[in-house]
């Protein structure tokens, strides 16, 4: 058969035919093209994002930190002996944070606005950088000049308050020059809770002159630490956790900073791990099916080729660098366009979040996805090509329906090389475990598929065969190989799919409650006391305000529970949170609403020694009961209570809620502030309040909730829109995988339906046969790869995601309707494809 | 209507012509044709010369262009294309150069089609001896793919006569046969016919064949030529 003695001279012939082939034939791989790209592209993103999301978090840690270890305490400071004892251990830094209100110029009745007001030391930061717009020194920017003190602020306070640089704001009692405008804060993710307003940094000497520090409003104390060099991180850690004051404090590592960051990061890069994956999976198999169907097409070109005197070799040779010149085409278009998306999206990010970040961060991940894809595509092509090898010109001469075999061989090298790509994808992907399993699901779906498929040829060989509709269908079934392709294709399209989809839709449900409902338009911060009736008498009087609440306000920190140490006495590690740092406190004498899980309110007279309300996640983290007792810290005092009752709050009211509410006695004289919250009927109604209440109450902080509820609405939106993108591609990536599978036999399909219209069978007939054929097997892969997805997804969302799982009814009509969508589509594909309309068509293919 | 019986295939002016790009390309250009039933009438003629289209024409696989066709009693341009297929199912049966059998059913499947088409018991055994009339007995239950030119040949063949249709279509059914197994192959279709009363429109290049049929139509050009 060989005519060619030496390599050398196969080497021409296989050059030769490949200049002939480069442009047509490459052309033929637009399909296998298009798979490889979306799932490149697709893999590439949400690898290359999830990837960098993480390693961001763990680069920026101790700069988000501000340290190796940072404690905080509220409303006073710790005192000096422990603040010296800090210092010995490591280079220390304080910081202040409180909320307060800025006011434009000097007179009262000048615009104001919520700030986050930070104060920090001189040395700060002791980890990264503040970037300051003109690229000035933070410590030069704060530095007193003609005796005004200086500040620095984000972009937002600038424009609400339509200042320039330059320009004078008043704090409390003290007026600061704008100096510069801060836009990167190293540690601005250390925020405990999220920030009502622009940030406004300045000196801690300045802070100590404005008084805000000791009128009883919420105030942060931080301080680093950073160690020196060569430290043993745990043992200087447990140094610093041994100065810990008895009024307790919020101790932190780098690792826990930014929690409420970090767990929504985790969600999002678990969920692009396993969008990835299942983009993987479905390219590749797409990618698989377009190649085998293109060799199958290419079946006659192949047996003239032999014919003419090529070899087994150089036809696979030729064959297989058309489609690596294909798959590297499409696979570089792929990851440049993942890269592109990755670099905007990421630098939008992480300068949002203010961490640092570079480009130059991706390119092992880079390198690492185009590696793993290559491996993909090659194992998935070898599989493909293998048909090439196999192929007996003979045979494909006679009318082109041969049935190629994978042998062990190249089976063995195909599975080896998408083996292997899964493992760098799991390792590589940020959350391995979570990413093996899915991928171990995958493949137990794949084999269940195709198992499925052979399933259905072995029914469709005892099928009897007397009608011609049964006839058709049984020929259609019967041959294992294009039913398991088939099932397979369609089956983990739909898999990946569904289960995309549903966790999707669980996690845009579990985003959506994040956004507040039945919110006040108005939140009062620090009113006091004398204040809070003035408010109340104002909007009794106004008719187009009202739902005014007012509560005290004060920070605790829960200590012990039945005299074991709170960290120990905690059963549920899910709600450690709240035990960690300071929680929200307040005191009543009439019950406050809230409904009562267990357990009495006391009288509203009781004036004996203070009984506690514990919010439900209390009693969830500790099994508590009423009469059990708390050991809590309020105001720098640690007190031990009985608890009296447990209360379960509504979430997503954006009013304050309490973690632990306690009876008036001695809190009631304490100095501390309330918090008022109120509706308008109007927006005008309430600016008139706000105005009024400037000048009667200029200490009060105003937060605009219903802009902090359209900020939050946007974030959510944009995280919901993110997530559907990625279940859009994946849908668009399975349809392209679905189609290949469809286009694959379209000829053989075109050859047999000529044939059958011959003896008399109607278009009808055909048509009616190919559905009923296809519809069987996408209606087994539809119902085995949604019932699959679903399953994914539920494991996915509960055991990864830790949100409940609603996949909605959406997720639930997708594989049904993909499934018979693509049924139909390949049914009349094989009757439209089949029997060609126009004059001379039929003519045509009857001819040869 | 007198008592006679109308002709099996009546065509009076057919032309055909095929679209292309660079205008319509005529291929028949007025055809006249009589076939009575039980006729076995072949048709030569150079290749190219149209004789294929005819077979199509006949078959109702391709409308004509202009003119009138009668088949079986049924004018052609009135028929749509579902009632041609129909009458293909019914009365005509098919042998293409091409063979155009069903690659993914056996031998047995494929001459059963027929019979299965027009809801005949016993299509198996039907088809049965058929095969074993063309001399494929022993290859019952083999694809197209593993069957031999000739073999696949006379599987069309068998097919084709399956169903006892009034009228068979044959375009160079022994073309792939040597001389011996073509003999034998051309016997049973006459046999077939003529016990069945089968109108035969034979294309052929061997005028021994041609000299066989009750008479001969010469094609030139998409005409009948004297
Ligand atoms: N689908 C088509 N479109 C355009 N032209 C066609 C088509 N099919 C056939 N022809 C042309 O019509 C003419 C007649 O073709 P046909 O196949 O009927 O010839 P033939 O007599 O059967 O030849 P042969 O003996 O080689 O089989 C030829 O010139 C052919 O090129
Ligand atoms: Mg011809």
């Amino acid at each position: 058969m060989d005519g060619h003695g030496t390599p050398a001279a196969g080497m021409k012939v296989l050059i030769t035919l490949l200049k002939a082939e480069l442009a047509h034939g490459i052309l033929g791989l637009r399909l296998f093209m298009a798979c490889v790209a979306i799932a490149a592209g697709m893999l590439g993103l949400v690898w290359l994002m999830g990837t960098g999301l993480s390693e961001a978090m763990r680069d920026n840690a101790t700069r988000i930190l501000g340290g190796d270890v940072a404690v905080t305490v509220v409303n006073a400071p710790l005192d000096r002996g422990t603040l010296e004892a800090l210092d010995r251990i490591g280079r220390t830094s304080n910081v202040v944070e409180l909320r307060s209100t800025a006011h434009a110029g000097s007179s009262p009745g000048s615009s104001r606005l919520t700030v986050e007001l930070k104060a920090v030391d001189d040395a700060y930061p002791l980890y990264g950088s503040v970037a300051l717009e003109s690229g000035a020194a933070i410590s030069d920017a704060l530095a007193v000049r003609d005796g005004l003190a200086g500040a620095v602020v984000e972009a937002d306070v600038l424009t609400r308050l339509n200042l320039v640089i330059g320009d004078v704001i008043r704090i409390g009692d003290t007026q600061f020059q704008i100096r510069d405008q801060m836009t990167r804060e190293p540690d601005r993710l250390s925020a405990g809770t999220f920030l009502v307003g622009p940030r406004v940094l300045v000196s801690l000497k300045a802070l100590e002159a404005t008084g805000l520090a000791g009128r009883g409003s919420l105030v942060e104390y931080r301080t680093r630490v950073r160690f020196p060099e060569d430290t043993a991180i745990e043992q200087a850690i447990r140094a610093v956790a041994d100065e810990e004051p008895d009024r307790g404090w919020e101790i932190q590592s780098p690792e826990q900073a930014a929690e409420r960051v970090r767990e929504v990061m985790d969600r999002t890069t678990t969920f692009l791990g396993v969008a990835g994956l299942a983009a993987f999976a479905v390219g590749l198999t797409g990618a698989w099916a377009a190649v085998s169907m293109w060799i199958g097409r290419r079946r006659r070109t192949i047996a003239q080729y032999r014919l003419s005197g090529a070899t087994t070799s150089t036809v696979v040779v030729l064959h297989a660098v058309l489609v690596a010149v294909a798959g590297v085409l499409a696979l570089v278009l792929g990851v440049g366009l993942a890269a592109a998306g990755a670099v905007i999206l990421l630098g939008n990010l992480t300068e949002r979040l203010h961490l640092l970040w570079s480009p130059a961060d991706m390119a092992p991940t880079v390198m690492l996805v185009t590696l793993t894809l290559a491996l993909g595509l090659a194992g998935a092509s070898v599989a493909a090509l293998s048909g090439v090898a196999n192929l007996s010109p003979l045979r494909a001469m006679r009318d082109g329906e041969t049935g190629t075999r994978l042998q062990p061989r190249t089976a063995w090298g195909a599975g080896l090389c998408v083996i292997a790509a899964a493992g760098l994808a799991i390792l590589g992907l940020p959350n391995p475990s979570m990413a093996a399993l899915a991928a171990a699901g995958l493949a137990l779906v794949a084999g269940i598929l195709v198992l499925l498929g052979d399933g259905i040829a072995r029914v469709g060989r005892h099928l009897p065969a007397r009608r011609f509709l049964a006839l058709t269908i049984k020929q259609g079934l019967m041959s294992p190989g294009p039913v398991m392709l088939r099932t397979l294709a369609l089956g983990i399209g739909i898999t990946g799919i569904t289960g995309v989809v549903a966790t999707q839709q669980s996690l845009q449900t579990a985003f959506e409650t994040q956004i507040p409902e039945k919110a006040p338009d108005l939140v009062l911060l620090d009113v006091q006391p004398s204040q809070v009736d003035l408010i109340r008498a104002t909007v009794s009087e106004t008719p187009a305000l009202d739902g005014l609440q007012a509560t005290p306000f004060m920070r605790t920190r829960i200590l012990a529970v039945n005299g074991v140490p709170a960290e120990q006495a905690l059963v549920n590690p899910e709600k450690d949170w709240v035990i960690e740092g300071d929680r929200s406190f307040s005191w009543t004498a009439e019950p406050t609403g809230a409904e009562l899980v267990a357990g009495e309110w006391w009288p509203a007279n009781y004036d004996g020694p203070p009984l506690v309300s514990a919010e439900e996640d209390v009693m969830q983290a500790f099994d508590l009961k009423p009469g059990d007792t708390l050991r809590y810290s309020v105001l720098g005092r640690v007190f031990t209570s009985t608890v009296a009752n447990i209360r379960k709050e509504y979430h997503r009211t954006m009013r304050p809620e309490f973690l632990v509410v306690a009876s008036p006695q001695p809190f009631r004289d304490a100095p501390h502030g309330w918090i008022v919250s109120l509706q308008g009927l109007d927006a005008e109604s309430l600016s008139t309040f706000v105005a009024d209440l400037t000048r009667s109450a200029p200490n009060v902080t105003v937060v605009d909730v219903r802009r902090l509820v359209r900020d939050a609405a946007e974030v959510v939106e944009g995280a919901i829109l993110g997530t559907l993108l990625i279940a859009a591609v994946l849908l668009l990536a399975g349809a392209l995988s679905l189609s290949a599978t469809i286009v694959a036999d379209v000829d053989a399909r075109r050859r047999e339906a000529v044939a059958l219209s011959v003896v008399g069978a109607t278009r009808r007939e055909i048509a009616l046969a190919r559905l009923a054929e296809t519809a069987m097997t996408g209606l087994v892969a539809a119902l085995a790869g949604g019932a699959a997805g679903m399953v994914a997804s539920f494991w996915i969302t509960t055991a990864a995601l830790r949100v409940d799982w609603t996949p909605g009814l959406s997720a639930v009509l997708l594989p049904i309707g993909l499934g018979v969508i693509t049924s139909i589509a390949a049914g009349l594909s094989g009757g439209l494809g089949a029997l060609p309309r126009g004059r001379g068509q039929l003519m045509r293919l009857l001819a040869g | 209507m007198n008592h006679a019986r109308p002709p099996v295939v009546d065509l009076t002016q057919v032309t055909l012509a095929y679209p292309s790009p660079d205008g319509d390309v005529p291929v028949l250009n007025g055809v006249d044709l009589t076939i009575d039933t039980g006729e076995i009438v072949a048709i030569t003629g150079p290749s190219g010369s149209g004789k294929s289209s005819l077979i199509a024409i006949i078959g109702g696989l391709e409308p004509i262009s202009e003119g009138t066709a009668h088949v079986l009693g049924l004018d052609l341009a009135l028929q749509n294309e579902r009632a041609r297929t129909l009458l293909r199912r019914r009365d005509i049966g098919i042998v293409f150069q091409a063979y155009h059998l069903v690659p993914s059913m056996t031998a047995l499947q494929n001459a059963a089609l027929p019979l299965i088409l027009a809801g005949e018991d016993g299509a198996e055994a039907k088809a049965t001896e058929m095969l074993t009339r063309v001399g494929l007995g022993h290859r019952l239950g083999h694809r197209p793919s593993a069957l031999s030119g000739g073999e696949q040949q006379r599987v069309a063949v068998a097919r084709a006569f399956a169903a006892r249709p009034r009228l068979v279509l044959a375009d160079e059914p022994t073309g792939n046969l040597d001389q011996q197994t073509g003999a034998v192959v051309i016997e049973t279709m006459f046999d077939l016919a003529r016990s069945s009363g089968t109108a035969l429109i034979l294309v052929t290049h061997d005028p021994a064949l041609a000299a066989r049929c009750d008479r001969t139509l010469k094609i030139e050009t998409g005409r009948v030529v004297p």
